[in-house]
């Protein structure tokens, strides 16, 4: 096979692939705007759904309590996190490593249920000894914090292991103590793997429907959950609007990140070309 | 580059490493028992091969590693258990870690920020700096914005700026190109002299040890070989090693046939080599039949086709190899016992050399004083 | 701000030292959140519904502890046919998920590591896009795709290339397909990380001595990109051991998924002790996979 017949194989099998990931992305998009109750027959354009989308009051609460439940534990995974991947990469030898890097990357791939479950039994056993935690909100946080603590480590490690070790020996130096090398340099130059960490949990958390399953309780629906419930009834048009909008919400975000990152490398390449014909 | 108008204190030297011994996992000695003094002023190089403890022994200096054992004093301080941020010294790193979220101004301001100086103050310290380096205008600037040289000089700007006792330098020429490091080292070694701080420069590159250090030391598996300025450590090397370890040097191996029976003789120490009989000018201690060497470097070997009329050590030999440098030319001359000798001859207008080419029949002639014994 | 710092540092006690607070904080936090659940869910395997507190299992005679482990969870577990299948069956979906995740996904991170560099953060984003929507709203539009009467088979009738709509829905086949899907990207990403970083050279260097590109791709390119494939293999098979929401949404009740099991076992017939039981079970299927990436996670941070 000759270069020119490879690149276009090439290029056809990723355009059939990227059809196969984005078809369905397209057909929520479609259907949100289909007037027929029947998702599958088209009758005409309209914004019915969203109209119906608006007065869903149980789905819309339960979209507020996601985006607050997404919001802290994405706070919480950036804060343990940020110690976890610090503690594996700068301290080379401690008892028991072995197991907190066991431990900081299992949730990573273990399936959601049994994550789910198991966390459950052990908050019950708490709750029966103390009584406390109850299930709700607080509960559905720990089970998304612990998920997300393991992503951010590893976004906050791959960072750490990039950046330059002499910037923290050159500020000690000048004259920082420890906590200063923290917060003057290394915070600084972290920030964009935190924001990175801090984006990747709120998603996880907002999109998660098992844990909040097994940890939440009465009253606490967050809205995967909701959806959830009803996908398994059957199909029902206003999740089509309520798809569209986060759909356009995300993509929206991510395109603007993308260019602003891509700017910000361009105009990094162009100041060293012309720094060295200074 | 001899640093005429100062001379080593008499009194209290500026540094002192006392027994210094950095010993890794109980077994591994990355820096040996090193003793060494350091006069205020004074510009020290270690010079050594990767492993030899250099880079080790600096950070002990700056307090980023603690000795294993003994003492470092400075001022008359005993500064071995000093964290590294409260030491009066500050050192220019090899990849400068000049800080990228940090303009070129407060990268310098950096440390004197960290001292609580008045704002006033450091602005002044600051624009003081830049103008010393020639950077004033390129104060906003942020690291990436500059030229390897340019980030060097902002790097070397932030390590003086708070004024220390003692600068460290990490393998300071180690990231130029050839060209740019000549004209560097010479503005390296006047503004350190400008600003009068005593300086420690670890490098493995001969060169640049010789040209900027007032004193150095030549360094191999944690300890050193010789301290001395980089003149005599050059002419006078104290063994076979550092011979062989700065520059080229021929080396004839032989035995010592016999020593001045009373000094006022003083016709030097007779060593028996395979090509000839040397009488070496030296007052070293040894005893006849001790194993020697004799070093000559390349440089005091002159060639002629002729047999040299003069009172001058000579052999004969053929021309087995040449390398033209432009300003000298090198070459390989083999004696009869089979040794090969390498000459270096300055391409002078005039030389009687000038014609020389391979198969060549030539002699080498070296007066007394070129030839160095080494007892090591 | 200096002296608060100091007058926080003096009451700070002696033995918390600032190594200490930071590999002890997130230690804790995993030891209680990840690990102490896991030996719970044990503890509970091996009791009665009645005493699943977990000092039920501990009881007193005179000065003595008894520890009471009943073991019928597991014995019913290992006694029933339908468990043993349900296990193989999630097994083997997961294995076929892995395979074809990778025979799709090679060759699409291979031609996305050798696409011109600037179309690559293009290409990465639209791969990341499809990921950061939400994984239940796709799942979802599926269902509505495979239905009798959803798009595919309306288009299909429609080309005339069907009579009447093909039953697609709740099969093995549309789990298939939500698996692949969901799995896609995370075969893909570790791949394309992996080969993006390939040093072209190699290939190079074997066309210079004379190497066919065919056999340079298996010679050379996929042996070098060995702890990508694995990488990508394990975050692929372990989660889908245990899916729950594909299966429950577009697989049907011939599909037998353990992690279906387990909700069901939990939810429908609150038998903590069965579920937990079979939670112990799956982790040790996914026992030997969890080690094999455990150890790729090390000796990628060596």
């Amino acid at each position: 096979m000759n270069s020119t017949a490879l690149k276009w194989f090439g290029r056809s099998w990723m355009l059939l692939v990227y059809a196969f990931l984005f078809l369905p992305i397209f057909t929520l998009v479609a259907y949100s705007f289909n007037d027929s109750q029947l998702v599958t027959v088209w009758s005409h354009a309209s914004l019915r759904w969203y109209k119906a989308l608006m007065q869903d009051s149980d789905l819309i609460a339960a979209v507020m309590l996601s985006l607050k439940i997404a919001f802290l534990s994405a706070l919480v995974s950036v804060f343990f996190g940020l110690f976890s991947a610090f503690a594996l990469h700068r301290y080379r030898r401690f008892t028991g490593r072995g197991v907190l890097s066991s431990l900081a990357s299992t949730p990573l791939v273990m399936p959601d249920v049994i994550v789910g479950l198991s966390l459950l039994l052990m908050l019950v056993s708490v709750q029966q000894a103390l009584g406390y935690p109850e299930r709700g909100l607080f509960t559905i946080l720990l089970g998304h914090a612990l998920l997300g603590t393991a992503y951010a480590t590893v976004v906050v490690r791959s960072r750490l292991t990039e950046m330059d070790s002499k910037l923290e020996e050159a500020a000690m130096d000048l004259g920082c103590r420890p906590w200063q090398v923290f917060s003057l340099v290394t915070l600084p130059l972290l920030m964009p793997a935190l924001l990175s960490a801090f984006l990747l949990t709120f998603t996880l958390s907002f999109d998660d429907v098992v844990l909040s399953s097994f940890l939440s309780g009465p009253g606490y629906s967050t809205m995967p959950m909701v959806i959830f419930s009803r996908a398994r009834l059957g199909l029902n048009p206003s999740i089509n609007a309520l798809a569209t909008v986060t759909i356009v919400v995300v993509t929206l975000v991510v395109i603007a990140s993308t260019l602003y990152s891509l700017r910000q490398d361009r105009q990094r390449k162009r100041d060293i070309a012309q720094a060295q014909q200074e | 580059m001899e640093n005429a108008n100062k001379s080593p204190l008499a009194n209290e030297p500026l540094l002192r490493i006392e027994g210094v011994s950095k010993i890794y996992d109980g077994l591994i000695k990355a820096v040996d028992q090193v003793t060494l003094n350091v006069a205020s002023g004074e510009i020290f190089a270690l010079l050594g091969g990767s492993g030899c403890g250099k880079s080790t022994l600096l950070r002990m200096l700056a307090g980023f590693e603690t000795p294993s054992q003994g003492r470092i004093y400075l001022g008359g301080t005993d500064i071995t258990d000093l964290p590294a941020y409260q030491r009066p010294i500050n050192m220019m790193f090899q990849s400068y870690a000049l800080f990228p979220h940090l303009s070129v101004s407060d990268n310098i301001a950096f440390g004197l920020r960290r001292d609580g100086m008045a704002k006033e103050a450091i602005a002044e310290r600051v624009e003081a700096m830049l103008k010393l380096v020639q950077l004033t205008q390129y104060a906003k600037r942020k690291p990436h914005q500059l030229s390897g040289g340019q980030q060097q000089r902002v790097a070397l700007a932030r390590s003086i700026a708070k004024q220390p006792k003692l600068l460290l330098l990490d393998e300071p020429l180690g990231a130029l190109d050839k060209k740019l490091r000549v004209s560097t080292q010479i503005e390296l070694v006047n503004i350190i002299e400008e600003v009068g701080v005593t300086c420690v420069l670890v490098t493995h590159d001969q060169e640049e040890a010789m040209t900027m250090a007032t004193r150095m030391a030549v360094m191999s598996a944690g300890s050193f070989l010789q301290v001395g300025s980089p003149k005599d450590i050059y002419q006078q090397p104290n063994s076979r090693q550092v011979a062989d370890f700065i520059g080229s040097v021929n080396i004839f191996d032989g035995l010592v046939k016999q020593s001045p029976a009373n000094s006022a003789q003083a016709l030097g120490i007779q060593v028996e080599c395979a090509d000839a009989l040397l009488r070496v000018p030296s007052n070293q201690a040894c005893h006849t039949g001790m194993a020697v060497g004799v070093a000559i470097r390349p440089e005091k070997i002159v060639l002629s086709r002729k047999k040299p009329t003069a009172k001058v050590n000579h052999l004969a030999g053929v021309i087995t190899e040449m390398a033209y440098f432009g300003a000298h030319t090198s070459y390989h001359v083999k004696l009869a016992s089979g040794k090969v000798l390498q000459a270096q001859v300055q391409s002078h207008a005039d030389e009687a050399s000038a014609d020389l080419s391979w198969g060549d029949q030539v002699y080498a002639s070296w007066s007394d004083n070129a030839m160095v014994l080494l007892t090591q | 701000m200096a002296s608060l710092m100091q007058s926080l540092k003096n009451s700070i006690p002696s033995w918390l030292t600032g190594r200490r607070l930071v590999i002890g904080l997130p230690y804790a936090w995993f030891l209680i959140l990840a690990f102490l659940p896991v030996l719970i869910v044990l503890k509970i395997s091996l009791s009665e519904m009645q005493t699943t507190a977990v000092s039920g299992m501990v009881s007193w005679q005179g000065t003595w502890p008894s520890i009471k482990l009943d073991v019928s969870s597991y014995l019913f577990l290992a006694s029933d046919e339908l468990y043993l299948a349900t296990y193989l069956s999630s097994i083997s979906y997961a294995f076929y998920t892995t395979l074809i995740c990778l025979g799709l996904g090679y060759p699409f991170a291979y031609f996305m590591a050798r696409a011109p560099k600037r179309w690559q953060a293009l290409l990465v984003m639209l791969i990341m896009l499809p990921f950061w929507t939400s994984f239940l709203l796709r799942i979802y539009a599926w269902k509505t795709l495979l239905v009798n009467n959803g798009l595919i088979n309306n288009a299909l009738l429609a080309l005339g290339w069907i009579d009447s709509p093909i039953e697609m829905l709740n099969t093995p086949f549309s789990l298939m397909i939500g698996m692949v899907y969901s799995y896609l990207p995370f075969m893909i990403l570790p791949l394309y990380a992996n080969l993006s970083k390939l040093d072209g050279r190699y290939l190079e260097a074997a066309a210079d001595l004379g190497c066919h590109p065919f056999k340079t791709f298996w010679l050379i390119t996929v042996p070098l990109s060995k702890a990508g494939i694995v990488a990508g293999c394990m975050l692929v098979f372990i989660p889908a051991v245990g899916e729950y929401v594909i299966p429950e949404l577009l697989g049907g009740p011939n599909t037998l998924m353990i992690g279906r099991v387990l909700w069901d076992e939990f939810f429908s017939n609150n038998d903590w002790p069965m579920a937990s039981a079979v939670t112990i079970v799956m982790l040790l299927l996914i026992m030997l996979p969890l080690a094999i990436y455990n150890k790729l996670q090390s000796k990628g941070h060596a």
